[in-house]
This record gives structure tokens, C-alpha cells and sequence, in this order.
């Protein structure tokens, strides 16, 4: 690990310009130092100075307008365990339940959660020169090595590694926003614009600059919300990164799909939403054919390596079970 | 190369940089009341300075002069020579390093040690009673069999305890699922299981 | 009593609690890592960042900056002084190659500097500013990659012998039903959760080490070559290991490295390798590859029985798995023949591991035995009740007991066995197939000398002390529990004392030779105290009047125990660092433990993730000193098993020989959401031939067969046969 400076800011506007004026380049915040101390340990990321952010951003879970504030600095378990979200968000709830551990969950704090790097093995060895994510240009060594794990979908040639994350599936899947405190001052942006593909510069994951803060999450006021869940495939029963994952939040009509909203997971770049399978499902009646066909059109257009040919077949099952299952909830409104 | 392993420069630097951060942006520390009191006298922060750390370990204040860079983990085993919490991955996979810290158990190793200024930590060696009496998770896990190797036990003990205080050990199915931040190679899983039914219900939970 | 502690039943001892339990549950056990030296200095290994070719330089002016490094060794100013011999070849060493001793790389993560600081922060930083340059080749790391050497192991290593009896060819052309399948078995790492520590500590021209180890005797004589000094200079201390399951028996690098350092550097110095060096500088289960014939009458008869089977090792040294010895005395074949190769690759040397041949072998042998069951239509048991035997077929020689259908039988009546429907498919819990298999454990009887001091004082206490280790195993308590059986005293009352090279001499903990070997030296010195101590033969109530009559106040003896077939000598060889260990298939008698397994597992029927829900395992080993103890270690076998079946692959980088899972959240091993029901059932058995104390071995007994059932299973939920290792969700996809 690199000798760092450490800091701690009072509040988001003081964080956000410490890490906007610090004289040193390589500046980080520190939240629950889960995925930051674990790559400066492998000396993947090697900030000069810490800015601790853990008493200067929100931590709490407030009601606005009908829908909820989940502030940055909320631990992911925090999170899980309240009960508003675990009766009006379950898709939620059970995607932070099924994330990491119980310890993990403890320290996490949700803005952190969404910003977690990919597990790709050749991003995380510093000694694999080649890795575009770590140094731009020098290639991409999972792409004839060993890809599993990697991604099908939001691929370039320049990077395949997967987004690793469960949590961001929910928020995506909710149409959820994303509160930030800048140097221009606070903005709300949709979560499905925060990270961006790894297509010019595997480097860049999210449309946050010098100085950006997530401050909170919002979740959207509705009913439909209550119809959602989070299906995780892993190799493990507990504590595995998710082979494929579908967070599914389902506006039914009837027997009739009015709007569904499917984001996956394990399978992609970033936070996948699939929205080719969601305009598939409109008006449609959701029976086994109808979810088999959505979790094929969802990865239409997928791109398989080597090792991880099977993931498309995976993640359709994936999103034909989850759909299934989240018709059959049987939802309290 | 110095004799000891904390050069005594770094304490006198402290003030110095300590003021003129404060100086410049709101206050670092500044949960720590001693820092109100340091006097101006402009100094350029190096990364190398280490940095005060009180913190509540079993019940008693350490004061603590540490790299920053140093975990948790490293401080409780090497500054304080409590070496009943083990370092099995140091990077958050293994569930070895598991303490309490006020109240809820997280990974020592992923945490840093200026980062539990003021906490209360609570390992291992703090969790039987001064008479020596065993927790009643200790005396379940001996019962039980709950371990083999004995290596990842203390982990497996301090996240035992506060699973039962979160309440999520009802039920064999949510304790295999609580417990899975805790990797037992030798694998004494439903022994652990057994062990955490028993040791719940004489926990008064 | 809790399911932990099983009633005894015939031929076994009291389900005592662990005696080393408080301390382990209180963190005062102190594990090599936890070793208290004043003022260490901290330690961290350079390893080689590619697989091939040769360092051309190496850059230490940004890390000799930095302030509070102390020392970085690299070949070019600290080479070896000493000799260092492969384990395999009757050394210590996991390779025969020391570090630093050129500037060659035989593979990846190879140990090639050491950097010394004041602390670990400094340390860890300086490693990665110490910039290596290489000469890169392109490696060849995979059995399958181009430039591999295959060598015949019956040319490379004593210990194995091609095994070759009637005429297999025809066999198979007599038999009526056939099977002939290629297997394939993953690289393993222990992943023991300790991490490889060394802390070496000098005083004087005396060297004092602190580290995990399976063979404390073994690394004082192996070290003392290593360094060029006496054996007696090195004192080897470490009562409590977290895990070794064979990575701890031979020597690392990294010991004499750090002995050296701490040697000129004039302090403690205190190294913790990585998680992730773990998967490089020790040694590894080797993958496997195997293709079986098999040809059975249609009654089910064996006719014959061919075993051809390619294992990995490395470039610098030829490690044999060698499972055919265990696999061929299996089942009475008419025919029998076997052939292994070694294939060179440029990677780590492999080396032992928990069952280190039955592991691999048996995925085979018993996967194939149920494919041959499949296309016999006939229950999997009963082909084997078919084929059961009294005698190796391999040799003729008698086993001295066998209780494998006993095993089955009990199994099969717990798990329910009897419900099954036989057809592919055919059991389904709602959106989850369901699918029942089986398979046979063994795992060959072992001893190796041993040693030991027992003393007996007039306050009704004892001390037993012997250089061997509790790696998890129970020795402690089973020790404690020997003695307090032979000299009628309560257990609390006697203490135990193992873990250190100043002791009498022990065997490697490895083999599953302890609790029968030490065992024996132990009871032999328990049956020398009580001559001396009642001279009439009798064991009598006042133990304080017996000693008076004695004029003593203590009796110590110190006894040796040299498995029969060794040549005489053995003992004192073991006291001078060379062990020798016998059993298993033995020209004049076979010996091994058995055991039945069976596996039910659920396979979700749309996304094909693959689960087991319970497992019931059946074990006979002769005398069961400690049911709570022995039902532990078999039931962390099967997991283990469970866990090689389905979990547990190293993921090498074709291009760059790397581990590219090389950490606990990627290379996986089950958790504890992972494990249902296990249960296990401990079968009496009465062996008074094996060894003195009729005692068999069973902490590797449990994690071999696993694996097959494991795919039994899965090809009776699908009716797809899985023949390689682990079984993935993606392979079932198509099912």
C-alpha cells in the first residue's frame, strides 16, 4: 500500500471540495473502505489521500414525497433491515441481503456499494500488464484468458469485466436517482446515468468528476414497487459474486404486463437494464413462453468468450425465473 | 535505520500538521477534543506522519500512534498483543479477522485503524467474563465441537455473538445463511450451527 | 449428549470434548503468527511476476528510499549456502530449487527477494516498488499446453510401480457390458485459513522458528541442511496449526530466507505471506486426467480393470500422485492393468493433499463403476457387493478387515436408499431435480515410527510429550485419552505437550498415521510406567501407595514405536530427520479404511445451479479412540469432498501460467449456507492386525469418493454424466 494522507470532512460540500482542490492528484473519499483498502492492499489503487466521508454525508432513511431518501453513508445493512424498504422495495432489501457478507453489509455504505470495481482477475493483479482498466491502452488479458466470470453484455474490445454489484440491479431496475454533491453544487441525475460502458476508456466507470459525491439514492413513490425481487445465481448458496442476477420490478394489468422493469446483473459491464425484454412484455400476458422469450431478447446481441459461452443461456433462465416468481408474489398494497 | 519502530518525529509533527489542516479545511479529527486546544504553527503534512488513534478496546482506552495505513487487524495483534483475532486473507473474504465494533461486527482487516477513532472494539479476548467465565457461545462451541483447526474460531465466535443480537438466528437456515461471512476450512459448519442454537437460548435471545 | 458426541459403540473410546477447546475459544491457542519476539522487524516475499525466463534486472532505488526498509534480499546479494532436496525424492523441500539461487523462473509467484522493514506497512510497500525486470518465454502451464514433457512416473519416482496382472484386452473382450470414460480432476490449493507465517528469532548461533508445520523433527533436520548448520543449533516451535491438510509437511522457501535475514540483521523478523502467495510458494493438489476400461460379466462380475492416468508437476521436479496402488485393490478385477504419466509443466511443484491420490483417483474408479452400474441396469450397491473382496486383487494379499458392505449397508438404510427410482429424472421436488448417488471411501492404513515421553507423578497426573501436531485432528485429546485410559487417571488430569522439535521425535501429521502411530509409542510408554509402578500386574486403587512403595515420586518413560515391515532402526532414522512411513497395499497384507457415501443433490430445473442438501457417509477404521473427534474430521471430509466436487478449481492463465482466482472470494470453498444435512454413522470394526492399537486412520478417509457420489448424483437428477471437476451450473445448462 502507498503512503496516503488521511482526512476527515465534516460535510458533503467540505468533502466534495477537498477532493476538487486537493493539490494531489490521486485523491480518494472513504466510506466503508471495503473495495478501497482491498485494491490498495494489491496496490491497484493507489491513492496519496484519503478523505474519510463516513460523518460528512447523510446516513439516514427518510420518506420524501411518497417514495425514500436512502442516504450514502447508510450501511448496506442498515438498508436491509428497514422495514419500509423490505415491505415497499423488496427488490431492495433482498439485493442487499443476498450481497457479501454480513460484515460487509455492517461496513458498506450504499454509495460506496455502487461504486464497487469488477472482481476481474487481471484488473485486480498488478503484475498483468495487460489491463485497460488499470493503465489505458495496455490492453485486455481477460479476453483470451480466463473470462467465466466476465461480461456478455455492454462488452468492448477494449474490456469484458463483469460490474459486480447487486444493489445498483435494484436501483436500476426502480428507475431510481442518484443524488450528488459538487463543485457546480447538488444534481440529480437517473442511476442508469451514473455508469457509463467501457467502451473508449475502460478506466472511466462513471459519469462522476473530480470532486463528485454521491450524497443519496431516491426511490421512486409508487405501488408497483411492491412487486419486485432480486433472483441471484451463484456457485455458492451465501457470499459468491453472482454468476447472473435479474432484479425485476413488474406493473401488472391483470394477467397483463403493463410495464416491466428488468435489470441484470453478473452478466454486463455496468448495471444492466434490459430493455429490449421489457418492451417485449408490454400488453403481454406473462405465461412460461412469454418469460422464456423476454430472458432470450435480453441478450440478443450478447457476446460470449471462451469461458463464459453459457451465460446468455443463464442469464435468460435467470430472468424468465425471476419473472415468473414475481408474477406469482402475492403483493399487499 | 532507526532502532525503533516509531520514530518519535512523527509526534511532534502531529501538532503542526493537525493545526494547519484545521486552518485550511473545517477540521480533521475533530471528533477528538484534544485537537481544539493545538496551536498554530504552519507545517507541511508529509505522508508519512502517523496519526493519534484513541480507541476503546474491551472496555479500556488505548492511545495509539499509528501509520495510517495500518489496519485495525495489525493494530489489535501487533501495537496491543491481542492475537486472538487472526488474519486469514486481509482483504475481507474469510471472516477471520471478525470484531465488534460498537456493537456490530465487521472485518477488522478492511477496516483502518485512525478510522475507529473513538469506537468501542470488542475482540475475542474481551468477550468472556473477567472471572474467566466462558461466553455462553465459547462454552457451545467447545460442546459442539464447533471447530477443528481452531484458526478461524474467534471469528466465528464474535460473529456468532452478534448474530444472535441481530436477531437473525432463528431458524438453522438464516444462521447458515448469517454465518457464511465466516469460512471454516475444516469445516465445522453444522457443528457451528448446533452450537450458535444452543448458545442463543442461554444468551437470553 | 449432542450429535456431536456420538454414544460409543463397539470398539470406541468416550466422546471427550477437545482439551485444547478453551483455549481455542478464548484466543489465547497460539498459532505460529501469534509468537511473541521483542522488536521484530516484518518481512514480505518479492515473487515472480511471470512464469518463465529470466530476472535481467532488478530496481531497488525507489524502495531503498523509502524510509524504515531495513534489508531487500535477492538472488544477486543473498544466494544459498545450503543444500535443499525435493520432498518427493526423501527431502524436505517442496521444490529442490532454493530461492535466490539464479536468476532463472521456473513459474509464476516463485519466490525470488525478501524485503525487510521496521514494519508490515513499509514492508508491503517496498515489495512493490522493488521493480524486476525479466526475460520473458512463453510458458507452458496447462497438461494440454504445447512444450509439456510426459514421462512414464514408473521411471521418475521409486514409489511407484505400473500394476499389471492377467490380460486386459481380453478381459474387456469377454465382457458383456463395458465402460471406457476420461476424467478429468482440477488443480486444488489447501487454502488451510492460517496463512503461511515464519518468525525466526536467534540467539546466539541458536535459532529459534515460529511456523505452521505439519513436521516440527522433519524442519529442524531439512532447515539445518537448508542453512548449512547443526540440527541442533534450531529449536521449531508451534503447538496450534490453523489448518495444513498437507501444505505443512515440507518446507517452503520462505524459512530459510527468513532465518537468514533475521541471522544478519540481528532481530526477530517476522514474515506472513499473502493469501494469494499461498497459492505459489507451497504446493498444490495436481490436476488430473484419467481414462478407465472397465468389463463385466452380465451378472456384473469384473472381468477388467484399466487405469491410464496422466498427473501435472512441474518442470523442476517429478511428484507422483500415485493412486493406482489404492484403486486397484478396490475390486476383485480378473485383469488388471495401469499406466501413469507425468507431464511437466511450467508451474509450481504439486504436492500433497488431504487423500492426495484416493482424491483424484476414486472421482474416477467411481464415477466409472457407476456408469458401469447405469449400463448393467443393476443398483450401484449391489455392484459393488458383487465385486467385494477379502484379498487385493492386484496381489493376492489378504486385507486385514474390510467392512465396505457394512458401510453401504448402513448407509443406505439411514439415507433412505431404498425410496430411490432408479431412472435419470425421474425424482423432482417442484422446480428442483432431485438425485441420489453413492460412492465408495477408502484410504490406505499408515504408520510411521514415532516417540514419546509419558511421565506419571504420585499426585495422580501425567504429561505426555511428543514432537507431533494437532492440526485440527483431535491429537491432543486422543493422546490425553490414551493415557488417562492405561493409567486409570482422569483425563483433566493429564496435559499434553506436542508442537515442539525439542520433544521426542513425531511423524509428519499426514497420512493419517498419528493417532495409530504416536499412539502406540504413547501406550508403550503407559504399559512401562504401570510395570514399574505395580510389579504384581495389577492395576490397584491407590496410585499414592503404589508410589511409595516405588520410593519415587514420578516415573518417566520414554518409548518408540517402528511399524512392522519397516526395517529396524526406523525410530532412531526418524530421530535424525528421515521418515519412513508403510501400509495401505503391502505385498504381505492390505490395509485400509472404508467408507460409503451418499449424496442427495438439488439441481434447480430452470438455472441449473447445482446444491446438496444432504449427505450421509458410513465409516469403518478399526478402533475409534474419540467418536466426537473422528465424526468431526469425516464430516469435514465430505464437505471437503463436496467442495472438491463442486467447487474448488485453480484458474490457470493459459497464456501467463497465473492463478488468476488466487484468493478466497474466487477460488471457492463451500460456506456455511452451503452444507445441510451431514451425517455421519461411525461402523465398529475390530482389526487386531493392522497395528498395536488396531487403530486405522480416518482424517482423510472422509473427502475421498465424495466427488463421485457428487456426480453420481447429478447424472441421476439430469441423466448427464459430468466427467470433469468441478461440476459447474454450465454444463447442466444443456441437460
Amino acid at each position: 500500500m502507498q503512503p496516503f494522507l488521511y482526512e476527515r470532512a465534516a460535510d458533503a460540500k467540505e468533502a466534495s471540495s477537498s477532493l476538487a482542490r486537493s493539490a494531489i492528484e490521486e485523491t480518494n473519499p472513504i466510506a466503508g473502505g471495503t473495495t478501497l483498502l482491498d485494491l490498495m492492499k494489491l496496490n491497484v489503487m493507489r491513492p496519496e489521500k484519503l478523505i474519510d466521508i463516513n460523518h460528512a454525508l447523510p446516513a439516514q432513511i427518510v420518506r420524501v414525497g411518497g417514495g425514500v431518501r436512502l442516504g450514502a453513508m447508510v450501511r448496506m445493512a442498515e438498508a436491509a433491515s428497514n422495514e419500509i424498504i423490505a415491505r415497499e422495495y423488496p427488490v431492495v432489501h433482498q439485493a442487499l441481503m443476498l450481497a457479501a457478507s454480513a460484515q460487509i453489509r455492517n461496513m458498506a455504505s450504499l454509495g460506496g456499494n455502487v461504486l464497487q470495481r469488477t472482481r476481474c482477475g487481471y484488473f485486480r493483479d498488478q503484475t498483468v500488464p495487460h489491463c485497460n482498466k488499470r493503465t489505458p491502452g495496455a490492453g485486455c488479458a481477460a479476453l483470451d484468458g480466463v473470462n467465466r466470470m466476465h461480461a456478455v453484455l455492454g462488452t468492448s474490445d477494449q474490456c469484458i469485466a463483469t460490474y459486480p454489484g447487486d444493489f445498483a440491479q435494484a436501483l436500476m431496475a426502480l428507475d431510481a436517482k442518484v443524488e450528488i454533491e459538487g463543485q457546480q453544487g447538488k444534481r440529480t441525475i437517473a442511476f442508469a446515468d451514473l455508469h457509463v460502458l467501457p467502451e473508449r476508456d475502460p478506466a472511466v466507470e462513471t459519469t462522476l468528476t473530480r470532486g463528485d459525491l454521491i450524497t443519496g439514492f431516491i426511490l421512486p413513490a409508487a405501488t408497483w414497487t411492491r412487486r419486485s425481487l432480486y433472483l441471484k445465481i451463484r456457485d455458492r448458496d451465501s457470499y459468491a459474486y453472482a454468476l447472473a442476477s435479474a432484479a425485476i420490478v413488474l406493473d401488472m394489468d391483470g394477467i397483463r404486463v403493463r410495464e416491466a422493469r428488468i435489470a441484470v446483473g453478473g452478466v454486463a459491464t455496468v448495471p444492466w437494464r434490459a430493455r429490449q425484454a421489457e418492451d417485449y412484455l408490454k400488453g403481454k400476458v406473462l405465461d412460461e413462453s412469454n418469460a422464456k422469450k423476454a430472458g432470450e431478447v435480453a441478450f440478443v446481441g450478447a457476446k460470449a468468450q471462451q469461458h463464459n459461452a453459457y451465460k446468455p443461456k443463464l442469464g435468460a433462465a435467470t430472468i424468465a425465473r425471476a419473472l415468473l416468481q414475481a408474477k406469482a408474489l402475492e403483493i399487499e398494497l | 535505520m532507526p532502532d525503533n519502530n516509531k520514530p518519535s518525529q512523527h509526534i511532534v509533527h502531529r501538532r503542526g500538521f493537525l493545526s494547519a489542516a484545521a486552518a485550511s479545511a473545517a477540521v480533521p479529527l475533530a471528533l477528538d477534543a484534544r485537537f481544539a486546544e493545538t496551536q498554530s504553527k504552519p507545517a507541511v503534512r508529509s505522508v508519512r506522519e502517523w496519526i493519534p488513534v484513541n480507541v476503546n478496546v474491551n472496555g479500556r482506552t488505548q492511545s495509539l500512534n499509528v501509520d495510517p495505513r495500518m489496519t485495525l487487524l495489525d493494530a489489535l495483534r501487533e501495537e496491543l498483543g491481542l492475537r486472538g483475532t487472526k488474519k486469514g486473507c486481509d482483504h475481507g473474504q474469510c471472516g477471520a479477522c471478525t470484531v465488534h465494533v460498537d456493537g456490530a461486527r465487521v472485518l477488522s482487516c478492511l477496516t483502518l485503524a485512525v478510522m475507529a477513532e473513538g469506537k468501542n472494539v470488542t475482540t475475542i479476548e474481551g468477550l468472556s467474563a473477567n472471572n474467566g467465565d466462558l461466553h455462553p457461545m465459547q462454552q457451545a462451541f467447545i460442546d459442539h465441537d464447533a471447530f477443528q483447526c481452531g484458526y478461524c474460531t474467534p471469528g466465528q465466535i464474535m460473529s456468532a455473538v452478534a448474530l444472535v443480537e441481530e436477531g437473525y438466528a432463528d431458524t438453522g437456515d438464516q444462521i447458515r445463511e448469517a454465518m457464511s461471512g465466516n469460512i471454516c476450512r475444516c469445516a465445522a459448519y453444522p457443528n457451528i450451527v448446533a452450537a450458535i442454537l444452543q448458545a442463543k437460548s442461554k444468551m437470553g435471545a | 449428549m449432542t450429535i456431536a458426541a456420538p454414544e460409543p459403540k463397539e470398539n470406541m473410546g468416550r466422546p471427550e470434548p477437545r482439551i485444547d477447546g478453551r483455549l481455542k475459544v478464548t484466543g489465547a491457542a497460539k498459532y505460529a503468527s501469534d509468537a511473541d519476539v521483542s522488536k521484530p522487524l516484518y518481512a514480505v516475499l518479492l515473487t515472480s511476476a511471470v512464469a518463465k525466463g529470466r530476472i535481467t534486472a532488478i530496481d531497488r532505488t525507489a524502495a531503498d528510499k523509502i524510509p524504515g526498509v531495513v534489508a531487500i534480499y535477492t538472488n544477486e546479494n543473498m544466494p544459498p549456502v545450503g543444500e535443499f532436496a525435493f520432498f518427493g525424492a526423501g527431502g524436505e523441500a517442496g521444490s529442490k530449487a532454493p530461492a535466490l539461487a539464479g536468476a532463472d523462473i521456473y513459474f509464476d509467484g516463485q519466490i525470488i527477494g525478501l524485503v525487510v522493514a521496521v514494519s508490515y506497512e513499509v514492508a508491503r510497500e517496498a515489495s512493490f516498488a522493488t521493480k524486476i525486470s525479466y526475460s520473458k518465454v512463453a510458458p507452458s502451464p496447462l497438461m494440454e499446453s504445447e512444450g509439456v514433457e510426459t514421462a512414464d512416473a514408473s521411471d521418475v519416482s521409486p514409489r511407484h510401480k505400473a500394476i499389471s496382472k492377467g490380460d486386459l484386452s481380453r478381459a474387456l473382450t469377454m465382457s458383456n457390458v463395458k465402460v471406457e470414460a476420461t476424467y478429468e480432476t482440477a488443480a486444488q490449493v489447501h487454502n488451510s485459513i492460517e496463512l503461511f507465517s515464519t518468525t525466526c528469532h536467534w540467539s546466539g548461533e541458536r535459532l529459534t522458528v515460529y511456523e505452521p508445520s505439519q513436521f516440527v523433527t522433519g524442519m529442524k533436520f531439512g532447515l539445518a541442511r537448508q542453512l548449512a548448520i547443526k540440527p541442533e543449533q534450531i529449536h521449531v516451535v508451534c503447538p496450534f496449526v490453523g489448518g495444513a491438510f498437507g501444505s505443512k509437511g515440507s518446507l517452503t522457501h520462505r524459512t530459510s530466507l527468513v532465518a537468514r535475514a533475521s541471522k544478519l540483521l540481528g532481530r526477530p523478523v517476522k514474515l506472513q505471506a499473502t493469501r494469494e502467495q499461498g497459492f505459489t510458494i507451497a504446493t498444490h493438489r495436481a490436476e488430473t486426467r484419467h481414462t478407465i476400461r472397465l468389463g463385466a460379466t452380465a451378472a456384473g462380475k469384473l472381468l477388467g480393470y484399466g487405469h491410464e492416468a496422466w498427473e501435472q508437476t512441474s518442470r523442476l521436479d517429478d511428484y507422483v500422485v500415485d493412486g493406482t496402488g489404492a484403486s486397484t485393490a478396490m475390486y476383485s478385477a480378473e485383469a488388471i492393468q495401469t499406466k501413469v504419466h507425468v507431464v511437466r509443466t511450467d508451474r509450481n511443484t504439486p504436492g500433497f493433499m488431504r487423500a492426495p491420490a484416493e482424491v483424484p483417483y476414486f472421482f474416477a474408479l467411481e464415477s466409472a463403476m457407476d456408469e458401469l452400474a447405469v449400463a448393467l441396469k443393476m443398483d450401484p450397491i449391489e455392484l459393488r457387493r458383487i465385486n467385494d473382496t477379502m484379498v487385493n486383487p492386484a496381489n493376492g494379499a489378504p486385507y486385514t478387515s474390510r467392512s465396505l458392505m457394512q458401510c453401504y449397508d448402513e448407509a443406505a438404510k439411514a439415507f433412505g436408499w431404498s425410496n430411490r427410482s432408479a431412472a435419470p429424472g425421474s425424482m423432482r421436488d417442484g422446480d428442483w431435480l432431485i438425485g441420489w448417488g453413492c460412492a465408495t471411501a477408502a484410504y490406505p492404513t499408515q504408520m510411521a515410527p514415532a516417540t514419546a515421553r509419558v511421565t506419571l507423578t504420585a499426585n495422580n497426573a501425567a504429561r505426555v510429550q511428543s514432537a507431533v501436531h494437532d492440526v485440527g485432528t483431535g491429537a491432543y485429546t486422543i493422546l490425553a485419552q490414551l493415557v488417562s485410559e492405561r493409567l486409570a487417571i482422569p483425563i483433566e488430569r493429564v496435559a499434553v505437550e506436542l508442537g515442539d522439535s525439542s520433544l521426542p521425535a513425531g511423524p509428519v501429521a499426514g497420512g493419517s498415521v498419528t493417532t495409530a502411530s504416536v499412539g502406540a509409542a504413547v501406550a508403550k510408554a503407559c504399559d512401562a510406567i504401570r510395570a514399574k509402578l505395580y510389579p504384581n500386574g495389577r492395576l490397584e486403587n491407590d496410585m499414592a501407595a503404589a508410589f511409595q512403595a516405588l520410593g519415587a515420586g514420578s516415573i518417566e518413560e520414554y518409548a518408540e514405536y517402528e511399524p512392522e515391515g519397516l526395517p529396524k532402526g526406523s525410530a532412531a532414522a526418524l530421530q535424525a530427520g528421515k521418515l519412513a512411513i508403510i501400509g495401505g497395499a503391502l505385498p504381505d497384507r492390505t490395509m485400509f479404511s472404508f467408507g460409503a457415501e451418499f449424496v442427495e443433490v438439488r439441481i434447480n430445473a430452470r438455472t441449473r445451479e447445482i446444491r446438496v442438501s444432504r449427505c450421509v457417509g458410513a465409516f469403518a477404521s478399526g478402533r475409534i479412540v474419540n467418536p466426537r473427534t473422528a465424526r468431526s474430521q469425516l464430516m469435514g471430509g465430505m464437505i471437503w469432498g463436496l467442495s472438491s466436487a463442486l467447487h474448488e478449481g485453480m484458474e490457470i492463465d493459459v497464456n501467463t501460467g497465473k492463478y488468476v482466482n488466487d484468493n478466497l472470494a474466487e477460488y471457492l470453498v463451500p460456506v456455511n449456507a452451503d452444507i445441510g444435512s451431514v451425517e455421519v454413522i461411525l461402523v465398529p470394526e475390530i482389526d487386531t492386525k493392522v497395528n498395536p492399537l488396531g487403530i486405522k486412520g480416518l482424517g482423510e478417509l472422509g473427502n475421498v469418493g465424495t466427488d463421485a457420489a457428487v456426480a453420481n448424483a447429478v447424472f441421476h437428477a439430469t441423466g448427464k454424466r459430468i466427467r470433469k471437476l468441478p461440476i459447474r451450473l454450465e454444463t447442466l445448462l444443456d441437460a
